[in-house]
């Protein structure tokens, strides 16, 4: 099997698809030149922010005034910006309490594994159920899934405000309950795999004396496993990366996201921006660190077909 | 004897029947009841509230009323909400994503550097918007770096503090970040399902890059163009930029209809504004009853085209 894979990746790589010759080569040499100039001007900020975080504040304003170099590289460099942005960056919670970016760092990690992990998990369980049973009323929930999806709902967010403050939810960490939602895009991709995996695993588990929920957990949802995980990293960074969530529904729970947000204006305001840069370097490195390690595995189930759902 | 066997068997397999139900019914709890709550009962609440005084609680007609005055207003904080609104969708949907169906063909077609170019165009999804935005306002500052290496003449008040260059510079910045990013690898990962046998004849008919996107490719992949056209459609009203990143407030004409109805909503909270629920709920309403159609149409428009089966 491994070897027919390879087999025919080996004739792709070989194909005259990718042999070029003539006209062809000005178009791809054009384009090779302005994806050059797109991939500077996406690095070109990180190499901005991370050299300015490691300025001195006067450096900062000098390098940004008449005749300054902006890419100058730190004459001193300062790495206590790092400490400050770990021990003096905060924010006020609702009673008073001051929150730091190390709490910050703490409210990411549960935020991000809760609606992250949640939320596959459930479309998980409603994909498998709905792709694999037939039951009364599944052509009923599909549909309703499928309306959920398409209909174009504007401006619902005033009674969904509301709900959580009735039910008590809203500035609590139960909120994320409403990350268990099995109904969205991640529904669809592992409907979509559950679909065309094949029955027989399942008749197997049975035939051996197993239940649905052996056959499931046991067999059906290890297989999943690298879609599962692919989209459990995307919906992690989403989540990492989300400002306005937490901002609108947990005020006093901030996440790093949100509350560096929020720190920003009264922060920079005392000039200290090489410091808050560094705040936000904190807040990338760890989708970095997680994109670096797992980014074969994102790009070859996208790229592929893995997740064609 | 045989009687009690098959008594036995048919208990089995109701107990087994009986047990597929339960566990059916166990998967799809939490989904649905999360679904009556949070989908079914936020938005018949926001029906009822669209019909309620904000104050009394009594009916009313009076928040479509408010809805009709404030966006009818010429040059008003509602209409230029949707005029901007539409310019990101447009935008969206005929320049940043014909740009990243290009750039996922050149990848595809494995360019020089393709591998480095997929991480790199990939990056502006994975690093927060906040970062991304706080680096381009830098970037835009009057003597920023932008300024530096180009000598770029940026006011001295800036671009996003006048009301003729702070939305197109946003607009530029939704661009920027989105030519790359999920759209880019799900073009890619419908591109290596075509079979490589019928781009391998085109180009030897002598077949060109142009031709080959235009008449073979986008008609292969139409299945997945044509569901990002139908989620483009059914976000039309939701389209937008980073507004509160850029924290223009709305204003210097930058508001969005998204950013409009995030500021009534979260505007009761300790950073000031209206709360104005049933207003939101209104305004909703009526930009969903203007949205159904528009996406049975678009819905209709792209059945037309037929899709090819390989």
């Amino acid at each position: 099997m491994q070897t027919t894979v390879s087999l025919k990746k080996k004739v792709k790589e070989n194909s005259a698809l990718y042999r070029r010759g003539g006209a062809e080569i000005v178009v791809f040499a054009i384009a090779f030149i302005i994806f050059i100039a797109y991939a500077v001007s996406l690095l070109a900020p990180f190499y901005y922010l991370i050299i300015n975080s490691f300025q001195s504040k006067n450096a900062y304003f000098t390098n940004l005034g008449e005749g300054g170099n902006a890419f100058q590289i730190p004459k001193v460099w300062h790495p206590e910006n790092f400490l400050i942005a770990l021990q003096g960056m905060s924010l006020m919670d609702s009673v008073g309490r001051e929150i730091y970016l190390p709490e910050m760092i703490f409210n990411s990690v549960w935020y991000t594994i809760f609606s992250a992990g949640g939320g596959v998990i459930i479309s998980a369980f409603s994909g498998y159920a709905l792709a694999k049973y037939d039951f009364i009323g599944k052509n009923t929930i599909y549909a309703v899934i499928i309306f959920t999806l398409t209909v174009p709902i504007v401006g619902s967010s005033g009674a969904a405000f509301k709900l959580m403050s009735d039910i008590n939810i809203y500035n609590s960490p139960l909120f994320l309950i409403t990350a268990l939602c099995g109904y969205g895009t991640n529904f669809l991709v592992l409907y979509g795999f559950f679909k065309n995996l094949s029955w027989s695993f399942a008749e197997a588990v049975f035939i051996d004396g197993g239940g649905h929920f052996t056959a499931f957990f046991k067999v059906m949802l290890p297989q999943t496993q690298s879609a599962m995980l692919t989209l459990f990293i995307m919906a992690a960074i989403g989540s990492w990366n989300d400002y306005s969530t937490p901002l609108l529904y947990m005020p006093d729970f901030p996440t790093l996201a949100s509350g560096l947000y929020r720190i920003q204006t009264s922060f920079t305001r005392n000039g200290n921006v090489p410091a808050f840069f560094a705040g936000l370097i904190i807040s990338v490195i760890p989708v970095v660190v997680v994109f670096s390690c797992c980014s074969g595995t994102i790009m070859e189930n996208f790229t592929v077909g893995g997740l064609k759902g | 004897m045989t009687a009690t066997k098959t008594q036995k068997k048919s208990t089995k397999v109701n107990s087994f029947v009986v047990q597929k139900y339960i566990f059916i019914a166990v998967l799809l709890l939490i989904p649905i009841v999360n679904w009556a709550l949070f989908w079914l009962t936020v938005n018949i609440s926001s029906i009822g509230l669209a019909f309620q005084d904000q104050r009394t609680g009594v009916f009313t007609w009076r928040n479509f009323k408010d809805f009709w005055d404030i966006i009818s207003k010429q040059d008003g904080e509602l209409y230029i909400a949707l005029i901007n609104t539409f310019k990101y969708f447009f935008i969206g949907l005929f320049i940043t994503t014909p740009l990243s169906l290009i750039v996922a063909y050149f990848i595809y077609k494995k360019i020089a550097w393709h591998r480095f170019f997929l991480i790199v165009f990939y990056l502006p999804c994975i690093i927060s918007g906040l970062v991304m935005v706080k680096v381009y306002t830098e970037f835009l500052l009057p003597n920023g770096p932008l300024s530096q290496l180009f000598n770029l003449s940026i006011p001295p008040e800036g671009m996003f503090a006048r009301s003729t260059s702070a939305t197109p510079a946003i607009i530029v910045y939704t661009i920027w970040t989105g030519i790359g990013g999920g759209n880019m690898l799900l073009f890619i990962g419908a591109m290596s399902r075509v079979p490589i046998e019928v781009l391998e004849s085109a180009k030897l008919e002598g077949c060109g890059p142009f031709r080959e996107i235009v008449s073979i490719i986008a008609p292969l992949i139409w299945p997945t163009i044509s569901t990002m056209i139908i989620l483009s459609f059914t976000g039309i009203f939701g389209a937008s930029g980073p507004i509160l990143l850029f924290g223009t407030d709305g204003k210097f004409k930058t508001m969005t209809l998204s950013f409009w109805i995030f500021k009534q909503v979260y505007g009761i909270g300790e950073f000031g504004g209206s709360g104005s629920y049933n207003l939101v709920s209104a305004t909703g309403l009526c930009f969903t009853l203007v949205g159904v159609p528009i996406i049975l149409l678009t819905h209709w428009l792209v059945e037309k085209v037929p899709s090819v089966e390989y």
